[in-house]
């Protein structure tokens, strides 16, 4: 199976190096929402364009979001 | 003819330098043979004081076929024989050979260290035919004309074998390793693509690219997560003071919120006024780690150049040997004599005379030792020639540090002010230098902060005139520089003060890592998943530490060569095997890690009219021609291209130009200075210069208008 992202070999739907990035994504969801009271795609918005977010959690939260319009 | 003394030194610089410290007259006679010098000097007899240029030999293949690999019998050998570019070696080795036959006794005068120990060696036993058994040794950790000529005539009666066994083991093990391992990467990404392509790694490559992929793999997959800060602006006896809320972080916006209403426009109190005296040592003194990390904290300069900075200065006689461990500066130095002579340099009068007033000098000390040289210090000679910027910052770096650790404890005041306003407590803060101590000697390089607050008494009362509140998100760690990396590998114990700086420079040019604050490329990422998946073992950091650890052992005769090389290649073997036996998949990885590095360093930027493409360097099929052209251009969706000189190479530089914010290329023609280029060709400069020209072009006597 290939990363939906990256072509690298994935156990699941990710790389590992995507497959870590995605469940920090999702770890950190709960702060957000008590943070700011945020939405999972607002969530994802607000990552996907933050200057502090890595590169691989970027491209993950982008994907994420491409699904979530589909 | 007249027998003599051959003396060997590590550089031409430092031979010049002992032989006008030996001679009797000060005015050695320079001879040069072949384009090697060497210097004809009298002390009580002749001396010829003769330098290498590093080291002459090498380790090297015993036989066999170029790219095979395991390969783990060795040999030393002179350096041209195993290195290109090193055709110099030769005469240089028939000079000291032929000095050598007519000499009666032997001095190694290399630097005393490993490396300087092993280049004397080899010298004498491959060059002038064994006499490293009658050699003798000169010991000095400064090039100054009073120290050379005490190591001259008191020197070692023999070389200093245990420093010797330790540098042979330690090139040996790094051949090994090196050799092998950058053979086996190489050539499976040859036999996958048909493509040559330099890949290396070693003893010590391998475990500081993984520290790097460890902080890389948490920084690439970061998400950060939102706080707020608050800080107020309050008014006290008519002066403005920002303040800043008990707690640091608060997590939720709706209650960062609720504390700035509850406080805009009030009036608190003054609950408690705490003051504090803390006592701030004097630094310890340099030792090259040390060095390193400040210069490329005040300077920027790189661990590598800040040691060829040091290197240089050493070579001048203004500073002592910098490849130290030592935090240790040792009465023999005679620290009045240095500040004496110091005094002399008029930037330096005023604060020397201060120290030499004291009733007694004591350095503060750091806790490392190097059994071989003292820390860091300036000889107290002054610069002979002009020196550069950079050389100027380094050795006023190394004055200043040296009369710093003489200086008495600094002393400074912090004042923390408790504020309540409507059940919420602030801070204000406010901090004074009480007595300077050895921060008066280390300016520029220590500042001093203050914040002076005026008088101020428990219950009065205070007015709020603004509260802020500041969105901030949780950072990533910081990406390691070469300053940090360095200071990383030096607290693992990996590397050796003198090599680790070349090891990073190494990892720059092999591509694994670009830019200042590092990033790792994916054929970096590649590098060392291949490695963690084949041959874990070579890029452990505890593996290679102990390793480390046993080399330095040989120094005090409790470990032996041959165990520690038996050890490295029952390691090696199994773990070579592997990479052998997985070749085709490693080439793969290996061959499209390098094809996607070398496309991204012809990436300059965004097309500016598709918006999909990237502008890069592309290369016409039909002519071979290289331009500037969209991603999407062969896709036929985008034709946007610019023309590009075809001479000489071209690289985007990753900045934008000044004008027009069109990125950069960089153009260089050998035997020509590299040019920006800025390839809009609507770009105002370029107009601006059109103009300019065809103005210069109007005026009389103009040499294009008389042609």
């Amino acid at each position: 199976m290939k990363c939906r992202i990256c072509n690298r070999e994935a156990l699941e739907k990710y790389c590992e190096l995507h497959e870590k990035a995605y469940r920090n994504i999702v770890q950190k969801y709960d702060s957000w929402k008590r943070a700011m009271d945020v939405s999972w795609k607002e969530y994802l918005n607000e990552i996907a364009k933050n200057p502090y977010t890595g590169s691989w959690a970027k491209e993950v939260a982008e994907q994420l979001l491409k699904n979530e319009d589909r | 003819m007249e027998k003599y003394t051959l003396i060997i030194t590590e550089k031409p610089d430092a031979a010049q330098r002992i032989a006008q410290a030996l001679d009797s007259k000060g005015k050695p006679k320079k001879v040069e043979e072949n384009g090697v010098p060497y210097f004809l000097a009298h002390r009580n007899r002749k001396l010829v004081v003769v330098p290498a240029l590093g080291h002459l030999y090498t380790v090297a293949h015993e036989r066999g076929r170029r790219n095979y690999y395991p390969v783990f019998n060795f040999k030393w050998v002179p350096r041209h024989l195993a290195e290109r570019g090193a055709k110099q070696i030769r005469t240089w080795i028939e000079t000291i050979s032929k000095l050598a036959n007519d000499a009666e006794d032997f001095i190694a005068a290399c630097d005393y260290d490993i490396e300087g120990s092993l280049i004397g060696y080899c010298i004498l036993k491959y060059g002038c035919e064994n006499k490293e058994g009658v050699a003798k040794r000169m010991k000095f950790s400064t090039l100054t004309k009073s120290e050379l000529e005490k190591a001259y005539d008191g020197p070692l009666s023999q070389l200093d074998f245990a420093l010797i066994e330790a540098g042979k083991t330690r090139h040996e093990v790094d051949w090994l390793y090196g050799v092998n391992l950058s053979r086996a990467l190489t050539s499976a990404a040859r036999r996958w693509s048909g493509k040559y392509a330099t890949l290396s790694t070693g003893r010590v490559q391998g475990p500081t690219l993984k520290f790097l992929i460890g902080r890389e793999r948490v920084i690439r997959s970061f998400v950060p997560t939102p706080y707020w800060e608050i800080r107020a602006e309050v008014e006290i006896k008519k002066s403005t003071y920002e303040v800043e809320y008990e707690r640091k972080r608060i997590e939720k916006r709706a209650e960062a919120e609720a504390v700035v209403k509850a406080c805009t426009d009030k009036t608190g109190e003054i609950k408690k006024v705490d003051m504090r005296e803390f006592h701030q040592k004097p630094p310890t003194p340099f030792d090259i780690g040390a060095l390193q990390t400040e210069a490329y904290s005040l300077f920027r300069y790189t661990p590598r150049r800040t040691m060829g900075i040091a290197q240089r200065l050493y070579l001048d006689a203004l500073i002592s040997y910098p490849r130290t461990s030592s935090q240790k500066l040792p009465p023999v130095i005679n620290y009045k004599n240095i500040l004496k002579a110091l005094s002399k340099e008029p930037a330096y009068k005023k604060l020397a005379s201060k120290l030499l007033e004291k009733e007694e000098l004591k350095p503060r000390e750091g806790v490392k030792e190097d059994p071989a040289h003292p820390a860091v210090y300036p000889t107290g000679n002054l610069p002979e020639r002009t020196l550069s910027d950079p050389e100027k910052n380094v050795w006023d770096l190394v004055v200043k540090r040296f009369m710093a650790v003489f200086g008495e404890t600094a002393i400074k005041q912090g004042v923390k002010v408790s504020l309540e306003v409507n059940g919420h407590n602030f801070f204000l803060r406010g901090r004074q230098v009480l007595k300077e101590g050895w921060m008066q000697f280390y300016k520029p390089y220590v500042k001093a902060e203050e914040v002076l607050l005026p008088p101020i008494k428990e219950g009065e009362t205070v007015r709020f005139k603004r509260v802020i509140c500041d969105d901030k998100f949780t950072n990533p760690p910081p990406r390691y520089n070469p300053s940090s990396l360095l200071k990383k590998m030096d607290e693992y114990g990996i590397g050796t003060k003198a090599t680790r700086a070349d090891i990073i420079g190494t990892l720059y040019n092999r591509r694994y890592i670009t830019e200042e604050r590092i990033v790792v490329t994916d054929l970096g990422f590649d590098i060392i998943d291949i490695l963690s998946n084949y041959a874990p073992r070579v890029i452990s950091v505890k593996l290679t530490r102990e390793l480390e650890k046993k080399m330095e052992q040989i120094q005090s005769n409790s470990e032996k060569r041959e165990n520690i090389l038996l050890e490295a290649v029952q390691q090696l073997k199994p773990q070579l095997e592997q990479l052998k036996e997985k070749e085709e998949p490693i080439g793969e990885v290996l061959s499209k890690a390098i094809k996607r590095v070398r496309m991204q360093e012809r990436i300059i930027g965004n097309c500016p009219n598709c918006g999909t493409g990237k502008l890069m360097i592309l290369y016409s099929r039909k002519t071979r021609k290289r331009f500037i052209g969209c991603t999407n251009y062969f896709k036929g969706i985008c034709s946007t291209s610019f023309p590009l000189p075809q001479k000489g190479t071209a690289k985007p530089m990753g900045k934008n130009c000044g004008s027009c914010g069109w990125p950069l290329v960089r153009v260089q023609i050998k035997g020509r200075r590299p040019w920006r280029l800025c390839f809009n060709p609507d770009c105002p400069l370029k107009e601006e210069r059109k103009k300019r020209n065809e103005m210069q072009n109007l005026q009389p006597g103009s040499p294009r208008k008389i042609l």
